[in-house]
């Protein structure tokens, strides 16, 4: 059939595409290129073209491969890639598969740069806190720099013309290189050993490619710069550009020029200060013998010094004053006991003295009465206890017994109770109300 | 030795803020007063009659010689 020489498209370009993933040499390929056309896709597969001067091929790197990379490409940026080439058949276009990439040169330069910069500035060295004031007005500077070039023809004729009285010392150094940034390092130490008495430093080049510049980006000068004790100014390059060494100084200029205006004032500057001080000077010495002379002037027109008699006249009355004063109180003093005097002599009891007699006679006389009658209360009430008494005791008197027919038996004068105290023919005494009885006892029966 | 015109403008500076901090007696800060004006007169002689000084360089040997800038 006359159709069936006709080949689809997605065939053919499959067919294509076997071809490219079967060659061995196209499974890893290795290029160097710059990028452009960069497109970050948002699924995060990159897309570009990579050309060098007269070709270019489509590069797309996926996702998965993309996270691994440290940078981030963007167009013009030199870079080596590794991948392999095959056919995306949809568009027949052949591309690179990019598994690895990373900057080219330059690129790696600035990844230095961006790993040394977080470093430093996670030590600390670009604190604030560290940073040493540059002298206003320095007696000596210090330059490392080339001894031929611009910079130093720029930081010197600024000083000149600025502030000729400083001295300049510089310090011969090789400022692009491999060499370069051990040698800013020797200077710097040798500048900073106390014998120069520099104070201020400027280290500095003029600008350059970011490889001319690269010694002010090395390690070891950012340390001896952070370590010297004389403030530094840094001066490098062009103003856009920022150098490590520009972090770590003191003080950053944006060129040689700029680092020379920062390190020393112009003539007129300090002319207008010795002048403003004058000023200021004189303001202050005028205000003070002003002062003062108000001061002295209101003591010599004061009313004593005017009036030294009334100094004296100050005194008399203020004696005149205590006499009264003393005079007074005595006065009154007098005038007091005057009259507790006259008081006493006046009072009713010494006037009368018969009456304190009365009195006390009056007292004594109630006194004698009020005894009588207590007495007499006495005695009748102890009259009346003695009879009270006196009948209790008749109650009980045995002699009462017997008036009552009882008789009291007695031998010897002893109380007989017992019949057993008693035998026959015993004298016994029997005492009766009324007289006694003399027996003779007949019998006697015991109990 | 002569004081340098540095050392000379900051004891300048000095005087001249104690007394304005107002904690001298009047004897005394006329002292200060006539020390500190021929101060000022010094630095200002010696800042306009100054003459450039030479730019050094510092040798391979460690020594300071005259530097000349070959324009």
């Amino acid at each position: 059939m006359e159709g069936n020489k006709y080949l689809k498209i997605s065939d053919l370009n499959t067919y294509i595409k076997t071809m490219f993933d079967d060659n061995p040499y196209l499974k890893k390929v290795y290029l160097r290129g710059e990028i452009s056309n960069f497109k970050n896709h948002t699924r995060g597969h990159l897309y570009f073209t990579l050309k060098d001067d007269t070709s270019r091929i489509s590069a797309v790197m996926f996702y998965s491969n993309a996270v691994g990379i440290t940078f981030a490409p963007e167009d013009g940026m030199n870079v080596l890639v590794e991948g392999r080439i095959s056919c995306y058949p949809a568009q027949g276009t052949y591309q690179i598969y990019v598994d690895k990439m990373e900057p080219d040169g330059l690129g790696n330069l600035y990844i230095e740069f961006e790993k040394l910069k977080a470093k430093l500035a996670k030590e600390g060295l670009f604190s604030e806190i560290y940073k040493k004031p540059i002298p206003r007005i320095p007696k000596r500077i210090g330059i490392i720099t080339a001894p031929t070039g611009a910079a130093i023809r720029d930081i010197l004729s600024t000083i000149k013309r600025r502030f000729p009285i400083c001295e300049t010392i510089l310090f011969p150094a090789l400022v692009q290189g491999r060499d370069a940034a051990p040698d800013i390092v020797k200077q710097i130490k040798e500048a900073d050993n106390g014998n120069y008495n520099l104070d201020v430093l400027i280290i500095g080049r003029g600008g350059g490619s970011i490889e001319d510049l690269w010694a002010f980006n090395e390690e070891i000068v950012a340390r001896a710069i952070f370590e010297a004790r004389v403030p530094i100014i840094s001066a490098v390059g062009h103003e856009i550009d920022f150098t490590i060494a520009d972090f770590v100084a003191d003080m950053r200029a944006p060129t040689p020029t700029g680092a020379a205006e920062m390190a020393v004032p112009t003539i007129s500057e300090i002319n207008n200060m010795i002048n403003s001080y004058e000023i200021r000077l004189n303001e202050f010495i005028n205000n003070l013998l002003h002062k003062n002379k108000l001061r002295l002037d209101n003591v010599t027109n004061s009313y004593i010094l005017k009036n030294p008699l009334s100094l004296y006249e100050l005194k008399e009355q203020k004696l005149d004053n205590y006499i009264d004063t003393l005079n007074n109180y005595i006065t009154k003093k007098l005038d007091n006991y005057n009259l507790i005097f006259h008081n006493l002599k006046d009072s009713y009891i010494l006037k009368n003295p018969m009456n304190l007699f009365n009195l006390k006679k009056e007292k004594l006389t109630y006194c004698e009465k009020n005894l009588y009658t207590n007495i007499n209360n006495i005695i009748l009430k102890e009259e009346h206890n003695y009879q009270i008494l006196i009948n209790t005791l008749k109650l009980v008197n045995p002699l009462g017994i017997l008036e009552k027919g009882y008789s009291l038996v007695t031998k010897d004068n002893n109380l007989i109770k017992d019949s057993s105290t008693l035998k026959e023919d015993d004298i016994i005494n029997i005492k009766l109300h009324k007289g006694n009885v003399k027996a003779k006892v007949r019998e006697v029966y015991y109990e | 030795m002569e004081k340098s015109f540095e050392d000379a403008l900051k004891e300048l500076e000095v005087i001249v803020k104690e007394l304005e901090s107002g904690n001298v007696e009047l004897d005394g800060a006329i002292d200060k007063y006539t020390e500190a004006m021929k101060l000022a007169k010094y630095c200002s002689e010696k800042l306009n009659s100054a003459t450039a000084k030479v730019n050094k360089i510092l040798t391979e040997n460690k020594e300071l010689i005259d530097f000349e800038i070959n324009e």
